[in-house]
């Protein structure tokens, strides 16, 4: 029993001890399974090495954890999936390198439960989540705390290799398969700000489809989550008005929102410090374009602060156009991939919160092209976007697209830029290569901390909320982009990396049409790993997207106030 | 079929009116066509006791279509086939028109009435009626009739609205195996919004299209995949065991028929190919005792008798 952590449950001791006991009972009888060790010592530890699964055994499919991924530390215990044709019953064994002890589980197997639902949010035009056949099909385990922090523990400085073997009898093993995983030594070290949204698409009088009615925006909450934490905590909620994009600067210091304000104007941009308890007054709000100085839209579209807080980067639709000259808009009843939504025309704009002005970003204001989706690099001295050639948003006589993805959205393949911001002054854009002319849209970048890389959406027409979205990460100077490892099979996109550059958080559809949030470890090569689901975002009918990291401890905001909605509009949002 | 052409079908056409228990339902159409034989071949159409009054005082297109909903929540298809068509015939020009003609076309669909009902389906569609059911309804009607080129077109329109149809993806995909256009059924099944929700009809088809264009190992792949997602499927089991056969893969293909078994344990054709993949291994006794269960459950495959024959032989017994 000495060789027993005592961190261990006390169940599982028992059959720890057995493991050692079959383990000893196989050596001396010659059955040693180290005799299958490959000659590959270097690359594999021979701890595990010798739980190859046998090629005459059937292969069990392990759909959760992906072999190679990497945990954040502290996470809460993922729930393992497998299918397996062949088992009634499964060994699971997870080994370690060295001379830990492994864990050996014996489990009947537990089938995928739904997670509740939330009754506000359930609607004609969508419907309850479900399991695809393949979720059906699967079998899940759950390592208690104690067990998850143990297999944490042991996993730093080498791969754990998970071993899930099949038996029919409870005796003889049919099937087999191994998955490796690490558990990385850097913390992910801040919160996720996201969005928790219904998918409620509501189809209106004259056939025109909301994405959500008027009288359903409060339901939208805003959260902040702590991956070490089993549940998420609402900051904001009940807003009595639509609150869209979000950015947090570098430091943590300032928040950015747009917010639709009285009246359902558009064009609000709300900038304030970060605290514990924030309050957003009208004192706080941004008119994009109140005077009409830039343009005639007045709406900022995909606004970023700078890693500073002292400016806001937006989107607007230029000098002479307004809102429905610049936005391809069309919304579907069909609530898994409800809006298609993306600019055709615009110019960066640039705000000076010191001196309250706005000004075109000279360089990435040419009425010739489409500019948009600007961010800023970590020392805030470039100004990475997206760029395609101007366009009408729809063409006389188009035919209206009837689903995500139809050939009759208007087509726009975007390239990235970046441009010098230069106090302002901005300078000439340059393409950014492995991000640009590729046959794809590429958009959504994001530098990260360190200025090494972009990571952007590629998609094969416009941009956000696109089923066929993959994440690819280039150099910051341009170079080869990758595919990245975390791509899932469904909707990649709305990433965000942690402060200390080493996560990322994005959102997909894999599992589920209600978006969910994963994780991703990024090295200093720009390698990632395999997608990481944070379970518990939200209700399983509620999807979770815009997630950004906040550069804050894991209780930095507790509560988000916004005033800037009048009566009126309160009594109408909840009625 | 235009609209008059509909209008008129219960005058010129091979249906029956047989509404009764009207005794003033007093259509020109009805009357023209009421033969004796009708009545007394076809179901009687009682319409419900709240809908009579209507029906005997002028009514109304829409009076006729609520009647052809009624009839139609009661499953009675041919009744409601009649009252959509009594619908076109009172007013052709009706604002719902393309609706009632959709609702006329699958009444005939559902009554079993397929012919008549490509005509109005196709009507309905020409006629600008947007309902994913009416591509799902007219596809499966023209698969029925052989029409596989039309159908397919169908079954294309009704997953550019929802890729995971898995209905049309089975039709779809069948109908472009039979056409051998296995590329496409690559393109259709190999999908990410279609992956996790591959049942064992779409698992086989696009093994065989990577199978027939040279990519056995995608094939295995698939079907391992789709026999852990779906471990009671005999023609996954099937179909791989076959496929490991093919590639010398005598064991791995016995464990599959194993697997499968034990999912199906009364299937004769798994018991007959584990018996003969047992005899390509030189496990006689097992072989025999596999070959005689599927005899015994009713195997009428005449190569199982040989085979069983062969196995006696190599044990020493007489068949």
């Amino acid at each position: 029993m000495s060789a027993i952590p005592a961190f261990f449950p006390k169940r599982n001791r028992a059959v720890v001890c057995l493991c050692l006991l079959l383990a000893a009972i196989a050596a001396m009888v010659g059955l040693s399974l180290a005799r299958h060790t490959p000659a590959s010592p270097g690359l594999i530890p021979s701890a595990f090495a010798a739980h190859q699964p046998s090629p005459k055994l059937w292969p069990i499919s392990i759909d959760y954890p992906e072999d190679g991924s990497i945990f954040p530390p502290g996470i809460t215990p993922p729930t393992i999936l497998w299918r397996d044709a062949a088992g009634s019953s499964w060994n699971i064994d997870i080994f370690f390198a060295g001379k830990t002890p492994p864990i050996h589980i014996v489990t009947g197997g537990e089938r995928i439960k739904i997670p509740p639902i939330d009754p506000e949010t359930v609607r004609d035009t969508n419907k309850p989540p479900t399991l695809t056949t393949e979720q059906a099909a699967m079998w899940t385990w759950t390592p208690d705390g104690p067990t998850w922090a143990a297999i944490q523990a042991h996993s730093v400085s080498a791969p754990a290799t998970l071993v899930i073997s099949g038996m029919r009898d409870g005796r003889t093993v049919l099937s087999q398969a191994r998955s490796a995983f690490t558990t990385s030594p850097d913390p992910v070290g801040a919160p996720i700000f996201y969005r928790d949204v219904p998918l409620m698409p509501t189809p209106g009088v004259n056939g025109v489809v909301s994405p959500l009615a008027p009288n359903a925006i409060h339901l939208i909450h805003w959260c902040l989550r702590d991956i070490r934490k089993p549940a998420s905590r609402v900051v904001l909620k009940d807003m009595p008005t639509c609150a869209n994009c979000h950015s947090f600067s570098a430091d943590g210091k300032t928040f950015g929102m747009d917010i639709d304000g009285p009246a359902n104007d558009k064009g609000l941009y709300a900038v304030v410090p970060v605290q514990k308890h924030i309050a957003i007054e009208s004192k706080d709000m941004v008119h994009w374009n109140a005077d009409g100085a830039i343009g005639k839209s007045r709406v900022g579209f995909m606004s970023q602060v700078s890693p500073d807080g002292r400016y806001v980067v937006s989107t607007l639709a230029g000098p002479t156009l307004d809102l429905r000259d610049s936005y391809y808009v069309t919304n579907f009843v069909d609530y898994r991939f409800l809006q298609v939504f993306y600019p055709t025309r615009g110019i960066l704009v640039w705000y000076n919160r010191a001196t309250a002005t706005r000004n075109p970003l000279p360089g990435a204001d040419d009425p010739r092209y489409v500019q948009t989706d600007g961010v800023w690099s970590h020392n805030g001295k470039w100004i990475v976007f997206a760029r395609a050639e101007a366009r009408d948003p729809r063409q006389p006589g188009q035919p209206a697209a009837l689903h995500s993805n139809d050939p009759n959205e208007t087509q726009i393949q975007y390239d990235l830029y970046r441009i010098p911001f230069n106090n302002g002054k901005g300078g000439t854009p340059e393409r950014i290569v492995g991000a640009s002319q590729n046959g794809m849209s590429n958009s959504f970048p994001k530098v990260s901390p360190d200025g090494k890389w972009i990571v952007f959406v590629q998609a094969k027409n416009g941009q956000l909320m696109r089923p066929d979205s993959k994440l690819y990460i280039v150099p910051f100077d341009g170079g080869v982009a990758r595919p990245m490892r975390c791509n899932t099979r469904l909707m990649n996109s709305w990433h965000s990396f942690s402060p200390n550059g080493r996560w990322m958080v994005f959102s997909s559809k894999a599992r589920s049409p209600y978006t969910q949030m994963y994780l991703t470890h990024i090295d200093e090569n720009g390698n990632d790993s395999p997608p990481i689901l944070i379970d518990n975002t939200t209700a399983s009918n509620r999807a979770v997207n815009l997630p950004e990291f906040v550069n804050i401890d894991p209780d930095g905001i507790e509560e988000i106030e916004v005033h800037v909605a009048d009566q009126k509009a309160i009594a109408y949002a909840r009625k | 079929m235009p609209i008059s052409k509909i209008a008129s079908h219960l005058h010129h056409g091979p249906r029956g009116s047989r509404f009764s228990g009207l005794a003033t339902f007093a259509l020109p159409f009805a009357i023209a066509i009421l033969a004796p034989n009708t009545l007394f071949a076809a179901p009687i159409c009682v319409p419900p006791p709240e809908m009579k009054t209507r029906l005997q005082h002028a009514p109304t297109a829409d009076d006729y279509s609520d009647l052809g909903l009624w009839f139609a929540s009661h499953e009675q298809y041919d009744c409601a086939a009649d009252a959509y068509a009594a619908s076109l015939q009172t007013d052709p020009a009706q604002k719902n028109a393309p609706r009632v003609i959709f609702m006329f076309g699958s009444s005939l669909y559902l009554s079993g009435d397929i012919q008549e009902a490509i005509p109005a389906l196709q009507e309905a569609e020409r006629n600008g009626y947007k309902d994913n059911r009416l591509h799902l309804m007219l596809a499966a009607a023209l698969d029925s009739t052989h029409d596989s080129a039309a159908a397919e077109a169908e079954w294309r329109i009704a997953l550019a609205f929802d890729p995971e149809i898995t209905s049309a993806l089975d039709a779809l995909s069948t109908d472009l195996l039979n056409d051998a256009n296995y590329a496409s059924v690559i393109d259709l099944l190999d999908n990410p919004r279609v992956l996790p929700q591959r049942n064992p009809t779409q698992c086989t088809n696009l093994a065989t299209a990577y199978e027939r264009t040279g990519k056995p190992d995608q094939a295995l792949e698939v079907l391992r995949n789709g026999l852990n997602t779906s471990p009671d499927s005999a023609p996954i089991a099937a179909q791989l065991a076959a496929l490991l056969i093919r590639g010398d893969q005598n064991e791995q293909a016995a464990a599959v028929l194993d697997i499968a078994l034990s999912h199906n344990p009364d299937d004769p054709h798994l018991h007959e190919a584990f018996g003969t993949v047992l005899a390509r291994l030189n496990r006689m006794p097992e072989a025999r005792q596999h070959l005689e269960r599927a005899i015994a459950l009713g195997d009428a495959n005449p190569e199982a008798k040989d085979n069983l024959a062969k196995v006696l032989k190599s044990l020493g017994s007489n068949p």
